[in-house]
């Protein structure tokens, strides 16, 4: 290769990396400008300062970190108790066929009703309590790690069952460990769809009545004109999906250990 | 005999032609192996298969015994059967005294694929089985260990499967299959995926390894110069549904070497086989047989 190739090359990348670091602050330049215009109507869309003041506001009032908690906390408990669910009766119904005939037409029905949906329901059995939202996330997680894990099971190589087999390995280790391993592959590409659509339901969660949380404080501030605040929520929530699904590809990257 | 072993080229190696039905397996109530009379029979979608079709054979202790045929001809069945991977339609299968309805510990199996698992290094590959029996982990890792430096991987005792070369999988795969000191070693086909270079130094050190341990070997393959080479004892399948067609006494010294593929004896024993098998073979394409 000639050297003025590769210095072309070299070129060419520093470019793209210096593009991509100002992509975002030229985005929240020309919104600044657009906004600061007069061409629009700056109560209905306020320029990044107006949402930078609020968001600081938002923390100094101390609201901030409770709303946070109270997001965080039915993303991540509703998360965690939909995947272990998810993942136990997908392993029980990839591996074993009655369970699978029992509950596998059930699921398939239940599945592509959008968990939104249920938030009118919800509301009649849990009122506006904590309860409500986690089955929300719940339910929006479960159907999704479920599907990934009976898929994974089946998937299994036949042949490492039967090695397992020959090497006298007993039913909970070939459920726990080669099934379950064998699977895995499979369940964190379902583990991290899951992560998305716990925030997706986090949003109906908090729309249909709470008392703190993002989304909580998202709809509060549109009910008072706070356009800034509003969009100041907006940008915490994409932050933290983001923060989240970014995280959860990192840890599933080293989850799959033997790759 | 004593001469012999040190010049396995001579031309005058007893090679013997034994064309002899199977003997009625009464006769041999010390064997390692017995199949009697086993059928067994497929589920296909119209109507059923016969995979193998009342086979009785006996396997003697230490014995090194290979199954050759065409494809299709139900050796793997026929092994299957031995391992207890699959139950008998008819008749039965007793290894060590005991018929075989599940696998056991005690009867280890090398398949054409390594089916190494991926997610455990090759020591802790090895040390599955004799942790699986309930071995301490420190007995389990010596027993991998000792296995290790006999298939000569040493180095790559903490390596993961997928970084090692398909003969290095299968010597794993071997080496894990030997962890819980089977009586019994069946190998379906372990060289099949094999390059011919490989192959050739898997079957040496197939050789080698047969004289420090103590397994009786049933080993499944369609190559008859590998049968050959490696066995005591070669069965010829016909082709579907599998029966025993000849039972072939090697009766080649021992220990052996790649050279005895250029023995004249060993030659024209190999043209029968080959035509046996050539035969054999034309039919199974011609009649494809299903019973309803």
């Amino acid at each position: 290769m000639s050297t003025g190739g590769h210095n072309r090359a070299t070129t060419a990348g520093r470019l793209s990396v210096l593009v991509g670091a100002l992509s975002v602050p030229a985005f929240v330049g020309v919104w600044e400008l657009i906004a600061r215009s007069r061409i629009v109507n700056a109560v209905l869309f306020p320029p990044p300062s107006t949402v930078a003041v609020a968001v600081l506001d938002w923390i100094h009032s101390g609201q901030f970190f409770g709303d946070l908690w109270a997001s965080l906390f039915r993303v991540t408990v509703g998360f965690l108790i939909g995947t272990t669910g998810g993942i136990m009766l997908g392993m029980l119904t990839g591996r074993f066929r009655l369970v699978s005939s029992l509950l596998s037409p059930l699921f398939h029905i239940l599945r592509p009703i959008p968990p939104i949906a249920f938030v009118p329901i919800v509301i009649l059995w849990f009122g506006l309590s904590e309860a409500g939202k986690l089955f929300l996330v719940v339910w929006g997680v479960f159907f999704t790690v479920w599907l990934a894990t009976h898929i994974g099971v089946q998937k299994v190589d036949r042949g490492l069952v039967r090695a397992a087999l020959m090497l006298g390995t007993p039913r909970r280790q070939m459920l726990s460990e080669i099934i379950l391993l064998g699977a895995l592959p499979y369940i964190v590409v379902g583990l991290r769809t899951a992560v998305s659509i716990s925030f997706y339901t986090l949003v109906a969660a908090e729309l249909a009545g709470a008392f703190a949380g993002i989304v909580y404080r998202i709809e509060i501030a549109q009910q008072n004109m706070q356009t800034g605040q509003v969009m100041g929520g907006l940008a915490a929530l994409g932050l933290l999906s983001f923060v989240a699904d970014r995280s959860f590809a990192a840890i599933a990257e080293r989850a799959v250990w033997w790759r | 005999m004593v001469a012999m072993m040190h010049n396995p080229l001579r031309p005058t190696s007893p090679l013997r032609l034994v064309d002899a039905p199977p003997e009625p397996s009464s006769a041999v109530p010390e064997a390692t192996i017995r199949v009697e009379n086993l059928s067994i029979v497929f589920d296909v979608p119209r109507g059923q298969v016969i995979a193998v079709d009342r086979v009785s054979l006996a396997v003697m202790p230490g014995e090194f015994v290979s199954l050759v045929g065409p494809s299709g001809c139900g050796k793997s069945t026929l092994l299957n059967a031995m391992a207890g991977l699959e139950r008998p339609f008819e008749g039965e299968v007793m290894v060590a005294g005991k018929p075989m309805l599940a696998p056991r510990p005690d009867i280890g199996m090398v398949f054409q694929q390594p089916h190494l698992f991926p997610w455990k290094s090759v020591r802790r590959n090895i040390a599955h089985g004799p942790r699986a029996l309930g071995k301490s982990r420190t007995e389990a890792l010596r027993i991998a260990d000792d296995l290790i430096d006999m298939i000569g991987l040493t180095k790559f005792a903490s390596a993961y499967p997928h970084t090692l070369s398909g003969g290095m999988q299968q010597r794993v795969a071997i080496a894990r299959a030997l962890a819980n000191q089977p009586r019994v070693l069946l190998m379906d086909e372990p060289f099949g995926a094999l390059d011919a270079q490989t192959r050739a130094v898997m079957q040496d050190n197939l050789l080698e390894l047969r004289d420090r341990i103590n397994a009786t070997i049933v080993f499944v393959t369609h190559d008859i110069d590998e049968a050959i080479l490696l066995s005591d004892r070669v069965l010829i399948m016909s082709a579907g549904p599998g029966r025993i067609l000849r039972d072939l006494s090697a009766g080649l010294p021992r220990p052996r070497s790649s050279a005895i593929l250029t023995d004249p004896a060993y030659l024209a024993l190999k043209r029968d086989c080959l035509d046996l098998i050539r035969t054999e073979g034309r039919k199974a394409f011609e009649q494809m047989e299903t019973v309803t």
